[in-house]
This record gives structure tokens, sequence and C-alpha cells, in this order.
């Protein structure tokens, strides 16, 4: 389910720093363009408020601009890049009152003591095209989302969204793969929860009518 | 036969194809047995599809994106 950041992009990139590095602006704006989207997207989903995005990508971009020698090559680029997001995401974030998270615990399968599943579980994965595009849905989803905690939502942020690898997302956030793993699992299995209580409430809906 | 708590513990490697062939294989026998499981696989699944596409859908607005490209000018002006 990953799709890393294919090779040639990754040279180009790389080729485009150094260049920059050397004082090509042109290069600069390069990068920026790139850049752009997924550092306003990224921290739009961490802060879901236009404004804290539009701060945290015009400091990323200026970061990049002023302190671009001090990439020195060690990790790729484009986790330098996620990182500084991040940081500036967290800064917008911890500066605002926070409504407390819910436990996660709560919301993991439950199983009888022979482990077997003790839910009703209904197959709503057929169902989803129809309602993928309206507000209702869209909105439940993001929300789904906020109410994940800190650590899980940064994650599936970004190995699911962002489609970087369990390697690439370890690095970025100084984990291991095998605490990427765990914590994305976690944070799929919040989410299923959650999406589940609304799609199967709508069939009930639509079977009512 | 595995229980339901062990598929679901071994759903995500079996996702990343990460499982050597015999947990695979008892895993899928798991699955022939119990419809739940196949559901619930389903649906997590889908989850991260769904969420993917609506959460890529954010684009920066016109005019954000004005005023970054002004901001930049300037500052590169300004060096
Ligand atoms: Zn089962």
């Amino acid at each position: 389910m990953s799709f890393s950041q294919p090779k040639e992009d990754k040279e180009v990139e790389e080729a485009l720093v150094r260049e920059f590095q050397a004082g090509n602006l042109e290069a600069y704006d390069k990068i920026a363009d790139i850049y752009q989207k997924k550092i306003y997207g990224l921290s739009f989903n961490l802060t879901r408020n236009q404004m804290d995005a539009q701060d945290v990508t015009q400091e990323v971009l200026l970061t990049l601009f002023r302190k671009i020698n001090m990439f020195q090559g060690k990790s790729a680029f484009s986790s330098w890049v996620y990182r500084i997001t991040l940081n500036a995401s967290y800064m917008k974030l911890r500066s605002k009152k926070k409504e407390p998270n819910i436990s996660i615990d709560e919301l993991m399968p439950s199983f009888n003591g022979a482990g077997f599943q003790q839910e009703k579980i209904q197959d709503w994965s057929e169902n989803t095209e129809s309602l993928m595009f309206t507000n209702e849905t869209r909105d439940v989803i993001n929300k789904a989302v906020d109410l994940l905690p800190e650590k899980e939502k940064v994650v599936f942020l970004l190995r699911d969204v962002e489609g970087l690898s369990t390697e690439k997302t370890g690095e970025i956030l100084d984990l291991t793969v095998p605490a990427v793993k765990s914590r994305l699992h976690r944070a799929r299995l919040f989410l299923r929860k959650k999406l589940s209580n609304y799609f199967e409430e709508f069939a009930s809906r639509k079977a009512e009518k | 036969m595995i229980c339901c708590k062990e598929c679901l513990d071994l759903l995500y490697d079996y996702l990343e194809g990460d499982l050597d062939a015999e947990t695979t294989k008892s895993l899928e026998e798991h699955f022939e047995d119990c419809p739940p499981c196949i559901s619930f696989l389903n649906t997590y699944q889908s989850t991260t599809k769904i969420c993917r596409e609506t959460l890529n859908q954010v684009e920066i607005p016109e005019a954000i994106r004005d005023t970054l490209l002004k901001v930049l000018k300037d500052h590169k002006e300004s060096n």
C-alpha cells in the first residue's frame, strides 16, 4: 500500500538542493513549488485551520530559503522538510487549548475468552462509493482523524495520507519500523471503528426508508 | 486454527505482504471460516483508502497561494 518517492524524483530534488546551495534562486523556486502543497496539506491536516496552515507553510518555505546550508544530506531532503513542517505545526497546536484525547483503547476490537470477535462486523466497504463525495461523509472522516491521539495521527498522516514508506516515516519521526507499524495499525483500527459507526448507521437509516 | 484476535494482529503485515508462507496460509484458512474477519479485512482496507482520498483533497486556497508567492518574492529581493 505504500508508494514511496520514485528514485528519479529524489535525484532531481537533490540536484535542485545542491544548485540552490550554490546560490541559484531559480532552483529554490522549483523546490518551493514541489513542496508547497505537501507542506500546506500536512499542516492543514494537523491543525485543521487555514490560517495556521498558511503560517506554517510560509515559515517552512522561508526556513528552507534561509537555512538551506544547514541541510547536510544525512537524511533525505524530503524528510528534513517534513520534520520542519511537523515542528512548526506542533508549535501552532501547542499555543492552543487542547481538547482532551479520547482513549484509543476503548475503540480497539474486542474478543471473547477464546479470542473470537465479539461484535457483529458489517461489511460496508462496498457502500462507500456513493457516500464518498457528500459533505457529511467528508466531515465524519475529518473529525475521526482529528480525534486520533497525536502519536497515532502523525504516523497515519505521513504513511497513509502522504504515502511515505514505513522506513521513511520512521526516519522523520525517529521511530523504529515496528513502532511505526504498531501506531499505524492502531490508527487504522480506531478509524475503522469510527467509520463503521457512521456507515452502519447510514445503512440502517436507508433500510428504514 | 488461529483465532480472530491473532488474525487481526496479523492484518497489517498480511496486507504488506510481510508474512511467511505458513502464517499466510493459516490466516487465509481463518478467513475462509470466518465471515466477520473478512468483513473486518475489507473495511480495514476501505478505511485507509477513503481517509487518504478525503485528506488528500486539501488544496492551497488561491488567496493564500498569492500571499505566499509575494512573501517569498519580497524576501528574496531583500536578500
Ligand atoms: Zn475471525
